[in-house]
């Protein structure tokens, strides 16, 4: 058994390809853009290298932290509603009439691509015609307010149609996962006399630990780095205040010039990520590992 | 709006025991499945009664209301542009290419680094995950450069290897928790009966996992389908253009014409709609049928 | 169904490409030079050529390039032109991309000053004042190729341009009993009878942030006068100045008087112009490029079309500035890029270019040229034979301020305005930021 699976030839053979091509592909750009970052760059004359100068600065930019702050609040709610998206995964895998349609059908925000989304949202944004405030304003509130100009509201704002957004491809990723835990345990579960929470909490939810966990990762990883919505509703105004780091990185790198300094971010946003991920681990370990039985 | 909902449903699940409660919690269940269903949907009735709008429409009217005229000429304005045909086809074929790559890849390296036993599995898969951190326009420059030498720029191979590359960690992420949940006496027995690596992947793995393959190929085709900042930098001939680049058609200097781009996103949308609503459940059956076979 | 030998093939190629990738790092300068020989070595030359007119929307202008481009095809058998379009985001994106691996397109499009600058030091573009001295001598309209030269030499050579003034709702006006404003004083009583009155008085949609900015530029220029305002900007004088500061000052004093549309910072230009093209906002402010919609564009009601008048922005009592001084300038222009293969080609290309395209953008595409244009010759809409009357008699015309102000320093002032206009900054920082940018730059 374990000559076999230790196969030298046959690891190289499964694992070689994919990790040769994201060297070349994702590896190469990671290393450059680390090393642009040492230098003074505006992406198109000669470089000059100035070491640390770019990192010493973004430590002291107010902007930078700013922005980082917004990400790591975005990555904060990300990370809650996934309990949200489980538990709609839960009632959709167990016992329901056509849930595989509903499945499908809560996915197809996901289907669309963000200039469609961010459209949509506009529409229900707007502060005189829009579909939020013409409602409110049917349910009597004077002056409802202008949810995409005033600072203290628009990141909230924009979290709603981002997490929105995302909704279905994690329902759909636990929705596989549940469906993946063999019937015949909750069966057995049920001959014992469990109810529907016990049988979710005690048997459903541990067999979907190791996906819950990925899940949590992706989900932080992604809206620490997350850029389109945001950039296509607001470009991170009112005065920064939706700023997040990816378009922070962009309005440095591609529209004031300085691919340089634009390149730390990029850099310094990947370690964040890294960290936020060691964390996440750490707190999520669990000795063993569970199977299905 | 969401959270009300999701208290409802807890509501739902906690009454399925039985009697008069048990009724009365399926009813409410079901009208919270089907009210959250509409709720999703509504975006697609949105994009297609804004494509049949006009600028003035598309501003002025209520976002859910239809116009008096509904303007169909934006369909045959995104038809009888140039290039359309090929812009579809390269974004079928690219859209395919790309997530059957990185599925199957993905499958390997997730195979390799949970089944099997070797040295530095962990750092494989650290270096796998590291890959999906940096943001995307890091990595425009170093990107076009890079295939720029390699004489790929204007080439689909530089699209296809990148959706691959930019896609295969969290693929590769989503496989994982599948993977590590799969019992081992599946791969001993394989084992003792001889079977070797490749055909106990092929035969049996693979196929078990047909639910999270589908899952993470309809994640990939999406993001593959939808992706334009890697077409419009690396492409410039409109023979391997895809069909996000049709949007840009109607997005000019001063003026966008948005009922234009609303009915592209109409039409792009549609094979997508398609495979997924349709083809997925095949699709799984399809892999699943392989390990009977097998 | 995949087996060894399908595997064993990607890996090989994955090889390949990082091999083909490292090998030819090292001698960039050979794959230029080999590109290069395939279209000198025969006969045929081709001309990549990008722009940023797609024949979607701007169906005009598309027209008149696949026109020239053949016309030009015709006249000059041995070279074809190959054309990208992007749209002006991604457009401006690819330019940027592209100048860091050295390969731009032989032509392309470009913004003046400020956009220009980093392609011009990085020595991206190739100076065209031969181009300028030839045929094209005396054609362009005095003060447009000035915005694209760099230390005495032109890089690129201007195909449109306008300037800006308010467009007003003469319905809503006369509804209200209004009057056309000449001092600032009057705009001001129009402004609050308007608000007064329930009617949205300015479009503006500043999420764009340079629609902002057209507002405290010309607030800048009547207070401080059009010197003060370009010394200040090109950073030979403070931004501290007190006209300047109370210009500053004056767009907050209209925000408080509820001058511009609800929620105007968070949308966008084409969002405030949805507010004054259906009569909810009774004034806005752009350049002479929104003319189509208000003369030939036949998808907004004709009758709205006709209650379109302008006004040139009024002046202040005490102020230093000058009623016919107008903010405009020239949009894009023509480049050639210095490693070209087929430099002699292309600038023959722009040469040709620049002369048709001011033959026919105004009544093909409702695009003002840069080059002069006989009016009389032209059947023209009232609108487009004022504002050239305007133009004619402009007593200065004052770059948009995030067009002459280099990436980073236009940055700022583009933040700050959207910050001045929220209330977030106020004249003091604003200037501050200002000088500190400007002089950062320099």
């Amino acid at each position: 058994m374990d000559k076999v699976m230790s196969n030298k030839k046959v690891i190289a053979l499964y694992v070689l390809p994919a990790l040769l091509l994201i060297l070349a592909v994702v590896y190469i750009p990671i290393v450059l853009t680390g090393y642009y970052g040492l230098n003074e760059w505006n992406g198109i004359g000669a470089m000059t290298f100035i070491g640390l100068d770019n990192y010493q600065a973004l430590i002291k930019d107010e902007t930078f932290w700013g922005s980082a702050w917004h990400s790591l609040l975005l990555a904060l709610f990300s990370g809650v509603s996934l309990i949200l998206y489980l538990m709609v995964a839960m009632v959709l895998a167990s016992r329901i009439k056509a849930a595989n349609l509903f499945r499908k059908i809560y996915l197809i925000p996901m289907l669309l691509s963000s200039v469609a989304i961010a459209q949509l949202w506009l529409k229900i944004y707007h502060p005189t015609n829009g579909i939020l405030n013409s409602l409110l304003e049917s349910f009597g509130v004077a002056n409802p307010p202008a949810w995409l100009a005033e600072p203290s509201l628009v990141l909230f704002a924009l979290f709603i149609p981002i997490l929105w957004q995302y909704a279905g491809f994690y329902i759909l990723i636990y929705y596989a996962a549940l469906k993946n835990i063999p019937a015949s345990l909750e069966e057995a579960a049920k001959i014992d006399g469990a109810n529907a929470l016990q049988i979710a909490w005690k048997i459903k939810l541990p067999l979907a630990m190791e996906v819950i966990k990925v899940t949590v990762v992706l989900a932080v990883v992604g809206s620490l780095k997350y850029f389109d919505l945001i950039y296509v509703m607001t470009n991170g105004g009112p005065n920064g205040a939706s700023e997040v780091m990816a378009s922070y990185m962009y309005s440095e790198a591609f529209k004031s010039y300085d691919f340089g300094y634009g390149s730390a971010i990029g850099f310094f946003l990947l370690v964040i990520c890294l960290i936020a991920t060691w964390i996440i681990r750490k707190l999520t370990v669990t000795k063993d590992t569970i199977q299905y039985s | 709006m969401m959270s009300e909902t999701a208290g409802q449903l807890q509501g739902g699940m906690k009454g399925s025991g039985g009697g008069m409660a048990g009724k009365l919690g399926y009813v409410l269940l079901y009208t919270v499945l089907i009210a959250v269903a509409v709720l999703q949907l509504f975006p697609l009735v949105w994009l297609l009664f804004f494509s049949l709008k006009n600028n003035q429409e598309v501003f002025n009217l209520p976002p859910l209301s239809l116009p008096m005229n509904p303007h169909w000429e934006n369909y045959g304005k995104v038809w009888s542009a140039g290039n359309i045909d090929v812009y579809f086809i390269n974004s079928v074929w690219i859209t395919v290419a790309a997530t059957a790559l990185t599925v199957v890849l993905g499958s390997l390296v997730t195979f390799a680094v949970t089944r099997m036993k070797w040295k530095g599995s962990s750092i494989v898969l650290g270096l796998f995950m590291v890959a999906m951190m940096i943001p995307v326009h890091s990595t425009l420059i170093p990107l076009f450069s890079l295939f720029n030498n390699a004489g790929l720029i204007d080439h689909p191979l530089s699209l296809i290897l990148t959706y691959v590359a930019f896609n295969m960690p969290i693929t590769i992420m989503i496989l994982l928790g599948f993977y590590y949940a799969l019992p081992r006496e599946v791969e001993e027995a394989a084992i003792i009966d001889g079977c070797s690596v490749n055909r106990m992947f092929f035969r049996i793995v693979f196929p078990m996992t047909s639910s999270v393959l589908a899952t993470t190929a309809i994640i990939n085709m999406i993001y593959n389908w939808n992706e334009f900042i890697f077409v419009n930098t690396f492409i410039s001939s409109d023979a391997y253009k895809t069909l996000t680049v049709g949007v840009q058609n109607f997005i000019g200097q001063y003026t966008t014409d948005w009922g234009a781009i609303g009915a592209t996103l109409m039409i792009s949308i549609l094979p997508i709609l398609i495979t997924f609503l349709f083809l997925s459940d095949r699709i799984v059956e399809g892999i699943a049928a392989g390990s009977v076979k097998g | 169904m995949f087996n060894k030998k399908w595997t064993m093939l990607l890996l090989t190629l994955c090889l390949t490409l990082i091999a083909a990738g490292c090998g030819q790092n090292g001698n960039n300068g050979e794959t230029a030079a080999n590109s290069g020989t395939n279209e000198s070595g025969s006969s045929k030359v081709t001309i990549n050529f990008m722009h940023l007119w797609p024949e979607g929307v701007s169906a005009g202008q598309n027209k008149i390039v696949n026109q020239i481009i053949k016309d030009f095809q015709t006249e000059n058998p041995n070279i074809s032109i190959k054309q990208e379009v992007l749209d002006n985001e991604q457009y401006k994106n690819k330019l940027k991309v592209l100048s860091a691996s050295n390969q731009l397109p032989d032509v392309g499009v470009t913004w003046a000053a400020g956009f220009m600058q980093p392609y011009v030091e990085g020595k991206l573009f190739t100076p065209v004042d031969d181009v300028l001295s030839g045929e094209l001598n005396g054609k362009f309209v005095s003060g447009t190729t000035e915005a694209y030269a760099i230390d005495g030499k032109t890089y690129a050579l201007p195909l449109e341009f306008n300037i800006a003034p308010v467009y007003y709702n003469k319905a809503l006006f006369e509804k209200n009993n209004l009057e056309v404003p000449q001092t600032y004083e009057q705009f001001k009583t129009v402004v609050k009878t308007l608000s007064e009155n329930g009617i949205a008085p300015i479009a503006l949609g500043n999420k764009d942030r340079w629609t902002g900015s057209l507002w405290y530029m010309y607030l800048a220029d009547r207070l401080a006068g059009q010197e003060t305002l370009a010394s200040a900007i090109s950073g030979s004088a403070s931004f501290m100045d007190e006209g300047l500061m109370k210009a500053a000052a004056e767009v907050q004093t209209l925000v408080d008087g509820n001058a511009f549309v609800k929620g105007f910072n968070g949308l966008s230009n084409e969002e405030a112009k949805s507010e004054f093209l259906n009569g909810k906002a009774a004034m806005y402010m752009m350049g002479t490029w929104e003319l189509p919609n208000f003369t030939t564009n036949e998808d907004i009601p004709q009758e709205f079309r006709d209650s379109v008048g302008f006004f040139k922005f009024p002046t202040v009592d005490g102020g230093k500035g000058d009623i016919n001084s107008w903010v405009g300038g020239p949009g894009v222009g023509l480049f050639v890029s210095e490693s070209s293969e087929v430099k002699e080609e292309a600038k023959a290309f722009v040469e040709y270019f620049i002369v048709k395209w001011g033959e026919q953008s105004v009544t093909g595409a409702g695009v003002i040229p840069a080059t002069k244009v006989d009016t009389a010759a032209l059947e023209l809409p009232q609108l487009y034979i004022d504002l050239f009357n305007e133009m004619n008699q402009a007593s200065s015309i004052t770059l948009f301020a995030d067009v002459q102000m280099q990436a980073s320093a236009a940055e700022t002032h583009l933040n700050q305005i959207q910050a001045l206009f929220g209330k977030a900054s106020t004249p003091e920082k604003f200037s501050q930021e200002h000088d500190a940018a400007i002089s950062k730059g320099n």
